[in-house]
């Protein structure tokens, strides 16, 4: 029998390391979960006593006010988080009132600040976060100043902030970084929906004397552009690049078309660029007015399938008109035949 | 000649304990980068966050297809479920992939489907489309009836082909979603444009109660082999996952639930009805065209339970499931060779597959070996009792101590097992997993191997039963 005196010195170390760090995982999953226990007990407290309390406060009971600043200190992160958490869904203006009411009066503010000032980032997050629901608006120069914070996640934050806070002497910073590629796209597009109309005539004068940022500009019309922006699309749609035109038609398809426009979108019709193409069979889908739009929609159904589809869809919202272009295809053996049948059925009563 | 079977039997058993201690410290070593990733995540991902959806103008359509073979038990249930998602706009697209059971009827009379024309171009090869239903209460409903394609990736395509959306969510029939699955798979998409596709974590049905098609109480299930499969579940998706998407490493986004973009796939050829491992393949073959092509791209992972599955919970099923992952596996590795070690498909070809090759490809064959060499070795006296120790050191109690971090992650992630009684049953479970079960599972990946070297094919069958509570 052979036995190696290192390798059983090894052996009896390794199974008692092993043996160790069994048994420490095991102890490590029973502290987490009773200390979880206890916080989530203590929280659960917590919140169900202050709950009628805040509810009362937010009604506009100063009694309930005055009890929850009278509450320890130890007590305030349940307190805002029961207090702004709901803003997140509920952005009723009355509530955001009342709440910021309530934050000032529990001095909830010089902690948001101290937060800020936090070297550990998702503190400077969250403060952002709370300043932004809560609209607290004598910190805009705060939360616009962590647009250019170190971290990504607190960058992010601040845009989300913004978006909450809107307030148009904010709207500026969120219009010049429409093209900063280190905040999310998602959230520069959020804060654009935020701010709405008030966006277009920072966009249009931005576009003017940056014409390579069209694209950006175009898509950001698309969300947030009047009628005002008519003209600056039209121009657009003979841009060189293929894409800053399908993005300008898609743009007019948002704002609307007038008969310039409408022009325009039927021209691009013979784009030799298909997003081109769909975009401008899309734009088409409420025009009745001059020119062949649904006659010329029809010769597309028989496109390439993402602009035949545009075309489809525009004929079936345009009434009448369409209507009768979508019969005379239904009767085609092909694509087109099967995109006009569809679309005439999804018309039908029992749709 | 006892010189050297004695020399043999010690060198082997060395060898083993080596590569087993190596294996052990490997997935030690994965747990620090999965808890950054995990705390990271949710620190990230909080409620405002996911707010994002809701404040966005246009969202992108999502259509979920639902690939159904002979779901008569679960197909109702589940659908009713997907109509009532948090997110707009989506669509379902069920495709009957040929069921012989009642799965086509009880969705024709449930959810009142008219047969109605709807074109769309088939740029994926798929059995031939018999028909195709609208729903006249539900207008985001349709279900393509087709021919039976032999394979899940079949069905899957053909309804990839009808999917209208940008965004196409892949599950399986008897997946329960959570309400808000789709609003948190969406959302890596708005945020990066560069996301291609993003899976979740899958949580065990088996023991939970379901109401109205959701999971409305998680408990742990009174079979024992659902037990087991569900900390397997955690070790796989809290350790290696995690590790692998912290690194945008992510080879595999569940058949169970994930969400892609309809171009990528489209662009690499949708779902390979050849493949074993079909959703694994596709994920391999995401990566190999973005890293080799030198696109920017990410693939997303959310470590939170998206999606719940049922798990078999009789031995046949459970090893014809196992057969499969093991010819899936191996059938990847020999496909996706030529990534090993080459630095163009970067971590994937230089830290992914080469470990998948080394520890998930080998680590059942040597593991097995191992314990037969020291048994043979001890029993014929050749070795010292101490080589058993080693055996039960490395394999039971790291094994364990492995899985337990599995669970302290899972725990502190998600909170899924409450009860402080799931607690205690999940750590015995833990114990006894490593007794036994795991030296199955290496048994019913050796014979997967010798499968696939035999070239036999087939799925086995699986049985179905309906959620419970439902």
């Amino acid at each position: 029998m052979l036995t190696i005196a290192p390798f059983e010195r090894l052996t009896a170390l390794m199974f008692r390391t092993e043996l160790i760090v069994a048994l420490g995982t095991i102890v490590a999953v029973i502290v987490e979960r009773a200390v979880f226990a206890y916080w989530s007990a203590w929280r659960e407290r917590t919140e169900l006593r202050y709950r009628t309390l805040v509810s009362r406060a937010l009604a506009g009971d100063d009694a309930a006010t005055s009890a929850l600043v009278d509450s320890p200190a130890r007590h305030r992160l349940v307190l805002a988080a029961l207090l702004i958490l709901p803003l997140i869904e509920d952005r009723d203006p009355e509530r955001i009132s009342a709440t910021r009411r309530i934050v000032g009066a529990l001095s909830l503010v010089p902690i948001a600040d101290r937060f800020l000032r936090s070297r550990l980032w998702w503190r400077r997050a969250l403060a952002l976060r709370a300043l932004g629901l809560t609209q607290i608006t004598d910190r805009s120069a705060s939360i616009v100043a962590a647009l250019d914070d170190r971290n990504r996640n607190v960058r992010a934050a601040a845009l989300d902030a913004l978006t909450d806070l809107q307030d148009p002497t904010t709207l500026q910073a969120v219009v010049v970084r429409l093209h900063d590629r280190s905040l999310p796209r998602g959230r520069r597009i959020a804060a654009l929906t935020a701010f709405g109309t008030e966006c277009e005539p920072f966009l249009l004068d931005l576009a003017e004397i940056d014409p390579d940022h069209r694209l950006d500009y175009a898509r950001a019309l698309a969300t947030c552009g009047t009628e005002r922006s008519r003209t600056a699309l039209c121009l657009w749609t003979s841009d060189r690049r293929a894409e800053v035109q399908a993005a300008a038609v898609e743009a007019l398809a948002h704002v609307g078309l007038d008969e310039n426009a409408a022009r325009l979108a039927i021209k691009a019709l013979d784009s030799e660029h298909e997003s081109v193409r769909a975009m401008a069979a899309l734009a088409l889908r409420h025009w009745t007015g001059p020119g062949d739009a649904a006659a010329r929609l029809g010769r597309h159904l028989g496109d390439t399938w993402p602009v035949a589809l545009c075309a489809a869809q525009s004929l079936q919202a345009m009434g009448p008109v369409g209507h009768v272009e979508l019969q005379a295809n239904a009767g085609r053996q092909d694509l087109a035949g099967d995109l006009a049948r569809q679309m005439l059925w999804e018309r039908q009563p029992q749709c | 000649m006892s010189a050297f079977l004695i020399a043999a039997a010690v060198g082997a058993s060395l060898f083993l304990t080596a590569y087993l201690v190596l294996w052990n410290l490997s997935q030690i070593a994965m747990s620090p980068v999965a808890a950054v990733y995990l705390w990271t995540h949710q620190r990230r991902n909080t409620r405002r966050a996911r707010a994002l959806v809701t404040r966005m103008a246009f969202r992108p359509l999502v259509s979920v297809v639902v690939p159904a073979y002979n779901e008569q038990l679960t197909i109702v249930e589940s659908i009713r479920a997907l109509l009532a998602l948090d997110y707009d706009p989506f669509e379902i697209v069920v495709v009957n992939d040929g069921s012989t059971d009642e799965t086509l009827s009880l969705l024709k009379d449930t959810f009142h489907l008219l047969a109605a024309p709807h074109a769309f171009v088939q740029p994926l090869p798929t059995a031939p489309v018999l028909g195709l239903y609208r729903s006249t209460r539900y207008p985001g409903l349709v279900v393509i009836d087709k021919d039976n394609g032999k394979c899940k990736a079949d069905a899957a395509n053909a309804g990839i082909n009808a999917a209208s959306g940008a965004l196409v969510a892949i599950i399986d029939a008897d997946t329960i979603l959570e309400r808000d699955a789709l609003i948190r798979a969406v959302t890596p998409f708005l945020e990066n444009s560069k996301t291609v596709a993003v899976g979740g974590n899958v949580g065990i049905a088996n023991g939970c109660r379901i109401f109205d098609g959701r999971v409305a109480e998680v408990a742990l299930p009174r079979n024992w082999l659902a037990r087991f499969q569900i900390v397997e579940y955690m070790r796989s998706f809290l350790l290696f996952r995690l590790a692998c998407a912290s690194c945008n490493g992510v080879v595999l986004i569940s058949g169970a639930f994930g969400l892609f973009r309809r171009d990528a796939v489209l662009a690499v050829g949708g779902y390979d009805a050849t493949a074993i491992g079909e959703d694994l393949d596709l994920t391999m073959r995401l990566q190999r065209h973005f890293r080799g092509t030198g696109q920017r791209f990410r693939i997303g992972f959310d470590p939170n339970p998206l999606a719940w599955t049922q798990a078999p919970e009789d031995w046949r099923s459970l090893r014809s499931q196992r057969y499969r992952w093991r010819r899936g596996l191996l059938q990847v590795l020999w496909r996706y060779r030529r990534l090993i070690g080459n630095p163009r498909f970067g971590i994937v070809g230089l830290g992914v597959l080469p470990y998948a090759a080394v520890f998930e490809g080998l680590a059942p064959l040597l593991e097995l070996t191992g314990y037969i060499v020291v048994l043979l070795g001890t029993l014929s006296g050749l070795l010292s009792p101490l080589f058993w120790q080693v055996a039960v050191a490395v394999s039971v109690l790291a094994g364990s101590a492995i899985t337990f971090t599995a669970v302290v992650l899972s725990d502190l992630g998600t909170r899924r097992y409450m009860r402080g009684r799931d607690l205690v049953l999940l750590v015995i479970v833990v114990l006894v997993e490593n007794c036994g079960y795991r030296q199955l599972n290496s048994w019913w990946a050796c014979v997967g191997t010798y499968h696939t070297l035999t070239g036999k094919r087939g799925w086995g069958e699986m049985k179905r039963k309906a959620f419970e509570g439902a």
